[in-house]
Formats: C-alpha cells, structure tokens, sequence
C-alpha cells in the first residue's frame, strides 16, 4: 500500500469504516495514482512534480475521507454496534467453544470410560495411550478457548482501530465466564442410561476457596488474554507506524 | 471502465466544467455497485488489477428515470428563467 494513502487508511479505520471497503478503496486510490503519475509524466513533468501533481489532482486527505464517511453503509457492525461484536458475540462463542467441549468430553467418555460414573477420574492407562491423549487434548482445548476469543477480541480491535473501551469490557466478560465455567458430568439413574453432562457459568461458588480460585483464574485468563492487545496499543502508543 | 478512465470521460465529456477530486469518485462507485446500479469485475492489466464498473439493467433503469425528472426539471427553469424578462424588478 503506498505510504501517501497512510493517513488516509487510519483515518477511515478509526472512522468504523470496515476494513474490506478501505482496503479496496486505497487500491483503487493507488492505481488511479499511478495512472495520473504517468499522465502528468507524459505531460513532460520530473517524477517529483508529476507524484505531487498527482496527489492534487485526487484531492485532500481530508475531502477522500470525507467522501467515505457520508455514506454509513460502509461502516463495519463493529463501529455500529461495538456491544454486539465485543461483549454479547464473544460470549456467545465461548459458550459455543464450551459446548463443544462437553460433546467431546462425551464421545471420550462413551468409547474411552464405558460404564464408569464419572469422566473426572484418574485415568489408569499410561500418560501416552490413545485415551490419555484424547483427554489431554480436551483439557487444552478447555482451558485455551477463553484465551483464544480474547485475542480474536483483540486481533478485531486492533484491526479496525476500535476503542479500548468495548474490547476491555469483552475481554473482563469471558475471563469471567472462563473462570467460572464449571462441567458436571454423571450416569442418571436410567439404567443403562447415557451420562449426563451440564456446565454453569458466572456463579462464583459459595467457599471462600472457590470464589478466590475463580478469581485468580478470571486474573490469568484476563492477563493472558488481554496481552497481545496490551501489546500492541503499547506499541501504537510509543511507535508511530 | 475503470475509475481512472470515468473521470477522464467525466471531464471530457463536461469540457472540464466539471472538476471534482478525482479520488472521491470511488465512495460513489461503491456505494451505486451496493445499490445495484453498478457491477464490478476485476480484470488484470500490466500487472495491475483493475475494478472495472458496468451498469446493471436496473441502473439503466435509474438512470433513465433520474435523466427523465433533471430534464423535467431543467425545462422548467428555463421557462421560468425566459419569462422573467417580462417582469419588473421590485424596487
């Protein structure tokens, strides 16, 4: 993208305008100014004259802009409705993720613990059997989902230039529903029943131990969650790019 | 056409009346494409790929009625515009 189109990008992003229309927009903007270079240079101009000629003949920073933000239709859902798209979608992905999770904890149970009350057991078989694996790997996907809506929170954020205010409030939002997600899992009492599993969110639990467990992982997730976002506004802060 | 090529026709065709920056011609073809009255195609030429705009049936239609209501309406100045040099100017 060429580098006279900077301002211009940063100023539609932050503007909402969704990144797809910017993007072809400024390529739209980088042809035609190469079109008019070449026009200005065929009039006999230095490449120096015919560029700055060139900028002219497109307009102000000012008046592109401008141009694009009359229109609404261009604007991302993220600039429209940031409570949708940072605080209600990602819950809805987490618990989306969750869901998931508990299907697959399901199948582990069905075909690895036949018969058995409960998942949540010591697994007998050896740390690098087919069954150990499958629950290990359900583990991870468990505990890094928060983590991974949190940084597409702040990969969104990032990308659209949107203000901390909504994507903190996302990310605070699903550190909380991960700390608190709690699966239950057990037979019903219908003989040769399936198992039945549930989860509860946001109740902290009423121990002190609970409540300080769910807070101190709410804390991690939120920290680790929130990093590359920190990161990068840090970055924006101190660098110019 | 491309944008570069419209606004060149744009100016040739107005004997350069009308001048306008060239960039902001771009948010209009994207916002007619939205609408319908345009479509777009990407075409590759000397290594550069190129959005080309054509219109749509439905934006021949539009144009025909928006051409339809400026003639109207122009044909209406004009006539008023000729009978003003029958009326006194009000002191």
């Amino acid at each position: 993208m060429a580098t006279q189109f900077h301002e211009l990008r940063e100023r539609l992003l932050r503007a909402g305008v969704a990144p797809r229309h910017v993007r072809r927009y400024l390529s739209e903007l980088t042809d035609h100014f190469a079109d008019l270079t070449e026009e200005e240079q065929q009039a006999g101009r230095n490449l120096v004259e015919a560029r700055s000629a060139a900028l002219v003949r497109l307009g102000k920073t000012e008046n592109l802009a401008k141009a694009f933000f009359e229109q609404r239709q261009f604007q991302s859902w993220c600039a429209r409705a940031p409570w949708v798209m940072f605080a209600f979608a990602p819950l809805i992905c987490l618990g989306a993720a969750y869901l998931v999770a508990c299907l697959y904890l399901w199948c582990g149970w069905k075909f690895f613990l036949p018969g058995v009350d409960t998942p949540f057991r010591t697994l007998a078989a050896p740390s690098n059997s087919l069954a150990n694996m499958y629950f290990q790997a359900g583990k991870f996907y468990y505990y890094s989902a928060p983590v991974l809506v949190g940084w597409t929170i702040g990969i969104v954020a990032a990308r659209q230039r949107i203000k901390a205010v909504w994507p903190t409030v996302g990310l605070v939002l699903i550190s909380w529903m991960g700390a608190t997600a709690r699966i239950q899992a057990g037979r019903t009492a219908v003989p040769r029943g399936l198992g039945h599993i549930s989860i509860d969110f946001f109740t902290l639990g009423s121990s002190s131990q609970t409540i300080s467990q769910s807070v101190s992982s709410a804390f991690l997730i939120l920290t680790l969650a929130i990093l590359p976002y920190f990161v990068w506004r840090l970055r924006r802060a101190f660098v110019p790019l | 056409m491309y944008g570069y090529e419209i606004v060149q026709a744009i100016r040739g065709r107005t004997g350069a009346v009308i001048a306008i920056g060239e960039g902001v011609v771009y948010p209009v073809l994207h916002g007619l494409e939205r609408d319908g009255a345009l479509r777009t195609r990407r075409k590759k030429v000397n290594g550069r790929s190129r959005i080309y705009y054509s219109v749509t049936p439905s934006g021949s239609r539009r144009l025909a009625d928006l051409s339809r209501t400026w003639v109207s309406l122009t044909t209406a100045i004009q006539a008023m515009l000729r009978g003003a040099q029958y009326g006194d100017a009000i002191p």
